[in-house]
């Protein structure tokens, strides 16, 4: 008496019964549904949130806090840029380095013909370029030419188009910003995603907005390293060495990303721990109803039983037969309940413009949770059986 | 090949101790085609069970091809089941999902046999009992002689030394009855030991013995020494 021959039976005996197995199913599969579903968004997200922390392009932001008695020696510390150009090339010079990120932002009028729309100005290097890139949809991005020489290019993000042009191609046209003009080559894609939003964006190459702006300080970096593992080391050094050169205390850090993805991957785990134990609740009501039908179903074969034993049939095959049914129950249900759920999740991750992470480990986890909600559901309904006496069972009616 | 030493079988219904079996002795050998006889309540029916494993004996042996069945577990006694006993009953016990050659091929599963083998020798034995031509019919779509016959084909499936018939023909027409016995009769020739329990005289008039049963109590026997005689 093998396990094929038994599951076999059991697919038989299920098919017998059509409407009352796909109606027990749907707990199962509702109950695997949801909790597949809520672990791969609740993973999905997790990545998402802290690829957007950690950056694109693997990259470590410097900021810059005066202390107490800096800011009193001098008020004005905040508004002032922090990153000079020396500090771009000292920086530039650290060996875990490989590039440095930098650019500089305000907002300010840009106009087109009569209308005047606010935009927030980004005055960027050839790091930024190299690293983050820009999506351009429309036109060009910048050459490296337009940045060594400062020409008066901009890229434009799509809603600055949308608003600033009415829609219409804005290539080749001269928009002002602080009165001085400089021509649309380039139109960045739509940002998807739900944390994105479209902002009136205008990017400069670096020397054409330290021009139009008359500011020669960068008011953010971010530092790339060659090999990943050292970003932290990296961004230490770089700290370090702006405090020395500024005669600053600790007004220059560096955030540590390690530190924050924990505390994320933290705070996503216990989200997806709470919602998943309130789908895990769903999963139990199914269960029951597992256990529910497989009761009923001995009763009914009662004599089905008899017969089995009469022809030779131990107490422990019996056992196994109604296991093999309940746990085949639960395996379909689990299968079906992971593909709706796995569907689910690929659904909202599509629509969040997140990566959609149904793991190997989830999968395989739920296949076995299944089957183990089968075993603990169907012991109770086989011992029933198997402890059922031969000589009533054939009287049975 | 069966024998039964005092076999005593009592229940306790409430208060009340009811003995069912009262001291059976009683001694079956190879390729005898025996009936065992009395009046309902008499406790033929749970002789039958008890030389058929699917009971035990309050006290009591029994001895089945030597061995002391009556000391088995219950795995052992399922596996006697399997191996030594054909059982046919009143009411068929046919699984009514399961066609007739699925049924027939049910022993030879808790047997172990593999697959192709179960169905060639689940299709001889519809064969013997001449219903090769029913091999893929439901329960319900047969007759009660032909339902009776695909019970025999299961319990011949295995081989077994031993058939024990409970009230085989309850349920049938005379002339189907017949036919049933005829089948008895037949497998008897070829050497199968054969235990019938009814409670008609025609009946066990196919049977070479016949032993009466009453009040748990064996009361008289009788030799069919015109057997031949009965059956022309």
């Amino acid at each position: 008496m093998n396990v094929i021959e038994n599951i076999k039976m059991a697919l038989s005996s299920l098919r017998a019964h059509k409407m009352r197995s796909i109606l027990t199913m749907l707990g199962i599969i509702i109950g695997v549904g949801s909790v597949i579903a809520v672990v791969a968004i609740g993973q999905g997200g997790e990545a998402m949130l802290k690829s957007q922390i950690v950056g694109e392009g693997n990259t470590i932001e410097l900021f810059y806090m005066p202390s107490e008695e800096e800011l009193q020696a001098n008020p004005n510390a905040w508004l002032v840029n922090p990153f000079t150009s020396e500090d771009i090339q000292a920086l530039e010079k650290i060996p875990e380095v490989s590039s440095v990120v930098a650019l500089s932002s305000e907002f300010a009028n840009a106009r087109y013909r009569e209308d005047v729309i606010d935009a927030s100005i980004t005055g960027i290097n050839q790091a930024y370029l190299d690293v983050n890139g820009l999506d351009v949809e429309q036109g060009r991005s910048f050459l490296p030419a337009d940045l060594l020489a400062g020409q008066r290019v901009a890229v434009v993000s799509h809603s600055f188009q949308e608003e600033l042009f009415d829609g219409k191609s804005p290539l080749g046209q001269i928009i002002y910003i602080f009165s001085q003009p400089v021509e649309v080559v380039g139109v960045l894609e739509e940002p998807t995603g739900i944390f994105s939003f479209g902002a009136n964006e205008v990017y400069l190459p670096w020397k054409t907005w330290r021009t139009i702006f008359g500011k020669s300080e960068y008011s953010q970096v971010m530092l790339q390293a060659e090999n990943a593992d050292d970003l932290q080391v990296a961004g230490e050094k770089a700290a370090d060495l702006l405090n020395r050169m500024h005669d600053t205390d600790e007004a220059y850090q560096v955030m540590n990303m390690e530190e924050i993805a924990a505390g994320i991957g933290q705070i996503t785990t216990i989200m997806t721990i709470i919602i998943g134990s309130i789908a895990g609740v769903s999963l139990l009501v199914g269960g029951i109803g597992v256990m529910n039908i497989m009761l009923v179903s001995v009763t009914e074969r009662t004599r089905e039983i008899g017969i089995r034993m009469s022809v030779g049939a131990t107490r422990g095959q019996i056992l196994f037969q109604f296991l093999v049914e309940s746990v085949t129950l639960t395996l379909i249900g689990g299968l079906i309940g992971m593909l709706l759920g796995g569907g689910a999740a690929s659904l909202v991750s599509y629509f969040a413009g997140w990566p959609p992470l149904i793991s190997l480990p989830v999968i395989i986890g739920g296949v076995l949770f299944s089957m183990i909600i089968g075993v603990v559901f169907g012991i109770l309904p086989a011992n029933k059986a198997s402890r059922l006496d031969p000589i009533e069972s054939l009287r049975y009616e | 090949m069966i024998k039964l030493a005092s076999i005593v079988k009592s229940y306790r219904i409430g208060k009340e101790q009811v003995d069912v079996l009262r001291g059976i002795d009683l001694q079956i050998k190879k390729g005898e085609f025996t009936a065992i006889m009395g009046p309902s309540g008499s406790g033929k029916s749970t002789l039958m069970n008890i030389i058929g494993c699917l009971d035990r004996p309050t006290s009591g042996e029994y001895f089945l091809n030597g061995e002391r069945v009556s000391e088995y577990d219950e795995v052992a006694l399922a596996r006697v089941r399997n191996r030594s006993l054909g059982f046919v009953f009143q009411q068929f016990q046919l699984l009514p999902r399961l066609n007739a050659w699925k049924n027939v091929e049910l022993p030879l599963i808790y047997a172990g046999v593999p697959r192709k083998e179960r169905e060639e020798r689940a299709m001889e034995a519809l064969h013997r009992v001449g219903l090769s031509d029913r091999a893929n019919h439901l329960p319900n779509e047969l007759s009660g002689g032909q339902k009776q016959r695909v019970a025999i084909a299961r319990a011949i499936v295995n081989q077994p030394k031993i058939i024990l018939a409970d009230e085989p023909t309850g349920a049938l027409d005379s002339k189907t009855s017949a036919q049933i016995m005829e089948l008895f009769a037949m497998l008897n020739q070829d050497g199968t030991t054969v235990v019938l329990v009814t409670h008609e005289q025609e009946i066990a008039d196919y049977a070479e013995r016949t032993v009466f049963v009453r009040d748990g109590k064996l009361i008289g026997e009788e030799e069919e020494a015109n057997r031949e005689v009965s059956e022309s």
